[in-house]
């Protein structure tokens, strides 16, 4: 046996001898490099073959033939996995995340994104979220073309993209076709309106169960870094001009829910001081409630119901929802 | 009375009830409902033998075969019509723990289902569950499929390793590998797929280990457009799926990319869609899910058939009405 056909037969057994996943293809790599150290005249160079979606890879090595020219060896062992099950992928491959029977893909998860309008979520909570509406609206009826004129101008609306030309800028970098856009409409038609469906079916129950958090509550309140102490109403007014130029407060005179009021005022009789009360974001609020009107069922306060109950719907949803990630 | 044999939550059951109640059958144990029509029962054979209970008597001449769901009986000898929609698989009772015997609990319960249901005179869609795992033998309905002449790609079913360089080369390098059936497996522990897969030189160089299982080979087909034609009785609905704009889903539309992939009614050839219905029938169905590639030049070429294939993506995609055929069949034969 020549040389060459030692370290050919060398080659193969090294290469059915390297470990056959991601994980392993370090190891792969020193073993190579040992193994072509010993043999410098044939300038052999392992290179891996990572598959998408799956942890199994390929090996070649390339060597330099004694004449010229290079040499491709690859040697899959027989290590009893049939061809097809060798050659799978993994079921997520391609997606992002499931929740529950619904699962996302990367793009998809983009689009999702691309309808985030609040600040006070997440990507992940969002992502999260739009996927449990998914669920949730399942196989709808067909929309009604003021459903999705309405959906079109609330989203053009909300990213400023007042007229045709500039809704076209947005495609573009969106990279949606006229088509794709219309169908990303219509998905958010549909949850748009389960929403709207849902919270005028909640509201009624939530309502009658929590009347006192839809109170209607007129309150004054001052928030900053400084503590304002008041023993009146119009000591906190006129407090405010005597407060040193350190820092910034910020005053408020509002009719609010009374959920919606800062926690320390929510439950208060009118007319009495609250504060100066330590904030757990930081800062101090000292304020008062001016007025409270008990609750009542008409059309603002339905809808605020409506929307409470909604919230509390999909937290309960999340909070039993399976959620698996596919970060690799 | 119609009896629907289908698992909890099954979103097509619950699309063909509601097409079964406006034509005016009734759900049995629900009197909300103002239908004149035959009584409808939902049924899942995954609650026998752990929660209900089916007893077949034959004493003093006479044939009893009754089913008590827990809440009702029913006598089976009633049911004018069956659909197997997603029958779930017959399950002992959460007392029996021990494997072997929760193993052979759902054996007996299989085959008493088979015994029972092969003495009811009903009308079955797609067929009874033998039927339905014969018709869904590729090898079985691609014969069928070729003698009524339509157009198939050559094909191999093999677990020759020999084969795959002469059916690689035969194809121009365009050679793609599918599953003889779609059964769950792992690797390292989780789940995979294997998905209809474009073969490369990569692939050649293990052949060996087709000897461990066979596969299907065909040479990969230009498509304009990929369909999914749907079967009910006499009556036929094709869907087309343009995949070409999805990386995910463009060799295998099972991928379910659907923001990139277009849905839409197609119009079949009168003679095509004669031969769909013929041969759904042929292989002893009433119902099938066929799929075809429309090449660019216009061919339709024939790829497969489902016994009990989804349809229920094709309704909601394209707005072809199959829940409300699969009704109309359940309630008279989808007699026009």
């Amino acid at each position: 046996m020549t040389d060459f056909a030692k370290v050919l037969e060398s080659g193969v057994s090294l290469l059915r001898a390297l470990p056959r996943r991601s994980v392993g293809v370090s190891d792969a790599r020193r073993t190579a490099g040992e193994w072509a150290a010993r043999h410098p005249e044939i300038r052999a160079r392992l290179v891996v073959d990572r598959r998408p979606g799956t942890p199994v890879v390929d090996y070649d090595l390339l060597l330099d033939h004694p004449d010229g020219g290079t040499v491709a060896l690859t040697a899959p062992p027989e290590d009893g996995v049939p061809w097809l099950i060798d050659h799978s992928t993994h079921w997520a491959a391609g997606y992002l995340v499931s929740v529950n029977d619904v699962d996302v893909t990367v793009p998809q998860a983009l689009t999702m994104l691309r309808s985030l309008s609040r600040g006070d979520s997440s990507p992940y909570r969002e992502i999260i979220d739009q996927c449990l509406l998914v669920e949730a609206t399942g196989e709808t009826e067909p929309l009604s073309a003021a459903d999705l004129q309405a959906t079109a101008d609330e989203f053009r609306r909300g990213r400023g993209l007042h007229d045709r030309e500039s809704t076209l800028v947005w495609m573009a970098e969106a990279g949606m076709s006229g088509e794709q856009f219309e169908a990303y409409i219509t998905e958010i038609a549909q949850r748009r309106r389960f929403r709207r469906d849902r919270e005028a079916e909640l509201a009624p129950g939530h309502l009658a169960a929590n009347p006192g958090d839809f109170a209607r509550v007129r309150a004054v309140w001052v928030t900053g870094e400084e503590k304002v102490t008041a023993g009146t109403v119009s000591d906190l007014l006129t407090g405010l001009a005597s407060l040193g130029d350190t820092g910034e407060v910020t005053a408020t005179f509002a009719t609010r829910w009374e959920a919606d009021l800062p926690a320390p005022l929510r439950g208060t009789p009118p007319g009495g001081i609250v504060g100066p009360v330590e904030l757990p974001d930081g800062g101090f609020l000292t304020g008062t409630v001016l007025h409270r009107s008990p609750a009542t069922d008409d059309r603002e306060t339905l809808a605020a119901a409506g929307r409470a109950a909604f919230t509390g719907w999909l937290a309960e949803r999340r909070a039993a929802a399976t959620v698996e990630w596919h970060w690799s | 009375m119609i009896l629907i044999v289908s698992s909890r939550g099954d979103g097509a059951a619950e699309r063909v009830l509601a097409a079964l109640r406006r034509r005016g059958a009734r759900l049995v144990g629900d009197d909300t409902g103002d239908g004149t029509g035959p009584p409808v029962l939902w049924w899942d054979t995954g609650d026998f033998p752990g929660h209900s209970r089916i007893t077949a008597s034959f004493t003093g001449g006479q044939r009893r075969l009754l089913l008590d769901t827990g809440t009702k009986t029913i006598d089976l000898s009633r049911i004018t019509a069956v659909w197997r929609s997603r029958p779930g698989r017959p399950s002992a009772a959460g007392t029996v723990t021990e494997p072997s015997h929760r193993a052979h609990v759902d054996e007996q319960a299989e085959f008493m289902l088979d015994g029972v249901w092969s003495l009811l005179t009903a009308r079955w869609l797609p067929g009874r569950r033998a039927d339905e795992r014969r018709a869904h033998n590729k090898i079985f309905h691609m014969a069928r499929a070729i003698e009524l002449g339509f157009s198939v790609p050559d094909t191999v079913y093999t677990n020759d390793p020999a084969e795959l360089a002469d059916a690689y080369e035969s194809a121009e390098g365009r050679l793609v590998a599918k599953q003889i059936t779609a059964e769950p497996f792992q690797v390292d522990g989780a789940e995979h797929r294997a998905y209809t897969t474009v073969v490369t030189r990569r692939h050649l160089t293990s052949r060996h280990r087709i000897q461990h299982e066979p596969v299907i080979l065909q040479p990969y087909v230009p498509k304009a457009v990929e369909l999914r034609v749907i079967v009910v009785g006499t009556r036929v609905f094709a869907a087309e799926i343009d995949a070409s704009g999805s990386r995910a889903a463009r060799d295998d539309w099972r991928h379910y990319d659907n923001d990139r992939v277009r849905y839409g009614v197609h119009e079949l050839p009168a003679e095509v869609s004669l031969r769909c219905a013929r041969l759904v029938a042929d292989v002893g169905l009433t119902y099938a899910a066929l799929d075809f590639i429309v090449t660019p030049g216009g061919e339709y070429v024939f790829l497969e058939l489902n016994s009990n294939g989804a349809w229920g993506f094709v309704e909601l995609w394209t707005g072809l009405p199959v829940s409300d055929a699969i009704a109309g069949w359940l309630m008279d034969g989808g007699t026009p």
